[in-house]
């Protein structure tokens, strides 16, 4: 029996520390009011009573009843009925938007003292608060605790302002318990451990005041509280606070934990008040001395966290959404949602990160070149599969989603592909511009759910494409309009010259590289086909300008014989047979016949040739020969050779 | 030692209903039972704490057999048993892998509560006969007006 204590006792005692999931007994009575309230005599007292805003509970009847032993009786009620001997000066008005109903009693007597009840619904069934009225004869009464009423992990703001003498010494808050007042928090830096990440003391603008905000309120928070300056159980002034924590049944309540999985990311969900919806909301994580700002809906984002969170403003739902990916370690802690005017609005979470696969997967850092294609593929897993997934651009004032596929627009692109899981936002030709954070996310019913972050980095030189190769190589920076190529007309050595025409027709659009590839291989060709007929000709040319030098140097020496030119055209390669020829050119009839050099390819030939024409010439070369010397013999033989004489110069070209 | 109550006069006669450490296990409104929990000092051994169940049973004596009809004969049965009135039937929502899902923790959870006793939050209605200007009409009306508004 004893061992089974034991056991028992192990197992409970940790949990004592902690929150329990069963709720403590005072929680079962949500009726909460003033434990005792001083009223002087003659004079006028007000009891203010708490009670969940529930439908029933609003509209339900309220009541102020005294107790006796046997049950209580009613004195003043929403019914209407008011007991004899207090009429015309007990009162009781329901507030129910406010969730409170106040009862006031005046002309108050020494008979008055005593046990009263303030309860919701039907006397003595257990909805109703316990009040002590003490009536002194004064002259001063003791003003009583402060009563705050908070819902179940809701967040509760104290205030507490002492005067400047208090402005220099530590100011603190603590809660009362059987055994002394314990330290919740003080401006030291000491901090109770339940309320670790979830407290925060502020000084106000005024001295000596300050206010201390404590979210995620459980039900061991009810209680008796003291905040003061100085040291507690010395002088100084204190000021009670009496706190209650209540639970609304019908409304579902906010996580206070969110559990997130390592690199993968969390959503955080703050409430606020409708009225200032047009306020500063920023969030921040819970330091020892104050919380530190991330975020905030003005654009601001703390360094260390560009890229990694989002603030999005649902002012219709009255609600703000802060998504936090590339979750690591390090990022465990208390999360607060402030807002600038209403306080009761500020809530925390705690968030924890466990180890775990995200769901959505995918390449985090991408580097690319510009002008290049990209795709930033994201996939993700058959749980989201009936979820919408996005991509959205990333700067400091929110993530803007990417718009759907289109093809007429030049920028990226967003398209799913179902079988394969996978997101993909495609850019058909990058820019620097583009640099940048990109996150792919999936949001179900308006809700936003988890995403993934990647870094996109554009990077300036050497293009990867052959089309751009081969632009650089052929047409130099401002190259020659292509009216101005003529091929073949002026051979000035430049081989490049028609390829200015296809250099432009390359540079018309480098985006659209099929098109004009084609051409451009196709005008290269002709180009080439060009190049070679010109060289041809060019050679060509310039031989036969070699050649009709040569001929018309011969033509202007009457000395060389038809022979000579005509062995000169024959050998057209070789100069030293001309030269030869004209060097050994005897005058003489020896010669003519086996002494000259004839080059073997046209021996044939000229043989032939020369039988003709070696006659003629014999015939004139003797005559001018003989002419001199025979001038006295008269004219013999010179009949046949004048008219042969002038060699006809129709030269082959 | 330090007295709260001297050092702190206006706790003289606060009552520390906050520190008792009773943990409710069971609110079951519909057949009107409590049980709670605490640790207590053993009986055999002052030293040691044992774990004391209360259960507090309030038995509607003028409860209708059906209370959705107030016409039908008076209940004299009452039947309580544990295994019905530790069933928690709500869904609760927990957390696994990031997501939230709703999880009913009992079995059981489909046969019928018989209740013996109003439910604050919910609302009873019956049909009563009206007899107006000669004719009879049945004619819906609310046993429980504070639960039936609509807001």
């Amino acid at each position: 029996m004893t061992f089974l204590v034991l056991i028992f006792l192990l197992t409970l005692l940790p949990a004592q520390s902690t929150r329990s999931t069963y709720l403590p007994k005072s929680a079962s009575n949500p009726v909460f009011g003033p434990w005792q309230v001083y009223g002087l005599l003659n004079g006028s007292v007000t009891i203010t009573c708490f009670y969940p805003p529930t439908s029933v509970n609003r509209h339900d009847r309220k009541y102020w009843c005294r107790a006796s032993a046997t049950s209580c009786r009613t004195i003043v009620s929403t019914s209407g009925y008011v007991a004899a001997g207090y009429e015309g000066r007990a009162s009781l008005i329901d507030y129910p938007e406010s969730k409170h109903f106040e009862i006031t009693i005046s002309g108050l007597t020494k008979a008055d003292a005593g046990n009263y009840q303030c309860g919701v619904g039907i006397n003595d069934r257990g909805l109703s608060h316990k009040v002590s009225l003490v009536v002194s004869e004064g002259p001063h009464v003791p003003e009583g605790a402060e009563l705050f009423y908070v819902e179940l992990h809701s967040t509760l703001t104290m205030t507490c302002s002492f005067g400047e003498e208090s402005a220099s010494k530590r100011k603190f808050l603590c809660k009362l318990d059987r055994s002394g007042c314990h330290t919740i928090i003080d401006t030291y830096g000491n901090i109770d451990e339940d309320y670790t990440g979830r407290a925060l003391l502020s000084s106000k603008d005024a001295e000596g005041s300050f206010s201390i905000t404590i979210t995620q309120m459980g039900w061991q928070d009810s209680g008796f509280y003291l905040c003061g300056f100085g040291a507690h159980g010395e002088s100084g002034e204190t000021k009670e606070l009496d706190v209650h924590v209540y639970e609304r049944n019908d409304v579902p309540q906010g996580k206070p934990t969110i559990i997130a999985v390592k690199g993968s990311s969390a959503t955080f969900e703050c409430h606020y008040a409708p009225i200032r919806s047009s306020s500063l909301k920023y969030w921040c994580k819970w330091k020892q001395n104050g919380c530190s700002r991330i975020v905030d809906s003005e654009g601001f984002v703390a360094p260390l966290y560009e890229g990694r969170v989002a603030l999005y403003d649902n002012p219709v739902n009255k609600t703000f959404t802060i998504i936090l990916n590339q979750l690591k370690d390090s990022d465990k802690g208390y999360y607060w949602c402030m807002t600038e005017d209403e306080k009761e609005q500020q809530s925390s979470n705690e968030l924890k990160v466990i180890e775990g696969e995200p769901g959505l997967q995918g390449q985090e850092d991408v580097e690319a070149q510009v002008g290049s294609q990209v795709d930033l593929t994201c996939s993700y897993p058959c749980k989201y599969y009936s979820y919408q997934k996005y991509w959205c651009r990333w700067n400091s004032t929110g993530c803007t989603p990417l718009p759907a596929s289109d093809q007429r627009h030049p920028g990226p692109d967003v398209s799913c592909d179902r079988d394969n899981k996978t997101v993909i936002l495609s850019f058909d030709s990058v820019t620097k511009a583009d640099q940048g954070w990109y996150w792919c996310g999936v949001t179900r019913n308006g809700r936003l759910g988890e995403t993934m972050a990647v870094y996109l980095s554009v990077t300036e030189g050497q293009s990867d494409d052959h089309n751009l190769e081969i632009q650089n190589l052929d047409a130099p920076r401002g190259a020659e309009p292509p009216s101005q190529a003529e091929p073949g007309v002026n051979p000035q050595g430049r081989a490049f010259s028609d390829a200015g025409v296809q250099g432009a027709a390359g540079s018309e659009s480098p985006a659209q590289s099929q098109g004009p590839n084609t051409l451009v291989l196709s005008l290269s060709l002709t180009g080439a086909v060009l190049l070679v007929l010109v060289t041809a000709f060019a050679v060509f040319k310039y031989r036969q300008l070699k050649r009709s030098d040569l001929v018309s140097v011969g033509s202007y020496r009457t000395n060389i014989s038809m022979a000579d030119f005509e062995s000169v055209k024959g050998y057209a390669a070789s100069n030293d047979a001309c030269v030869k020829e004209n060097d050994e050119t005897q005058i003489g009839g020896d010669e003519f016949i086996t002494t000259k050099v004839i080059p073997e390819s046209s021996a044939e030939t000229k043989k032939a040739k020369r039988s003709s024409r070696e006659d003629a010439d014999l015939a004139y070369s003797t005559f001018l020969l003989t002419s001199g010397t025979i001038t006295q013999d008269g004219s013999r033989g010179g009949s046949a050779a004048p008219e042969v004489a002038s060699p006809t110069r129709e030269g082959q070209i | 030692s330090y007295d709260p109550r001297t050092a702190y006069p206006v706790l003289a006669g606060y009552p520390w209903y906050s520190e008792d450490k009773e943990h409710v296990l069971v609110n079951n409104k519909c057949q009107c039972v409590t049980v709670t929990s605490k640790l207590v000092p053993s009986k055999e051994n002052p030293n040691e704490e044992v774990l004391e169940r209360n259960i507090r049973i309030i038995v509607p004596l003028k409860a209708r057999e059906n209370i959705s009809d107030p016409l039908s004969p008076l209940r004299t049965t009452f039947v309580y048993r544990m295994t019905e009135l530790c069933r928690r039937c709500d869904p609760v929502e927990i957390e696994l892998d990031g997501e939230i899902h709703q999880a009913q923790q009992s079995t059981f959870c489909d046969q019928p509560e018989t209740c013996y006793t109003y439910n604050r939050d919910k609302c009873y209605t019956s049909t009563f006969p009206i007899r107006y200007q000669g004719e009879t009409r049945k004619v819906q009306a609310a046993l429980t007006p504070a639960s039936c508004y609509a807001d």
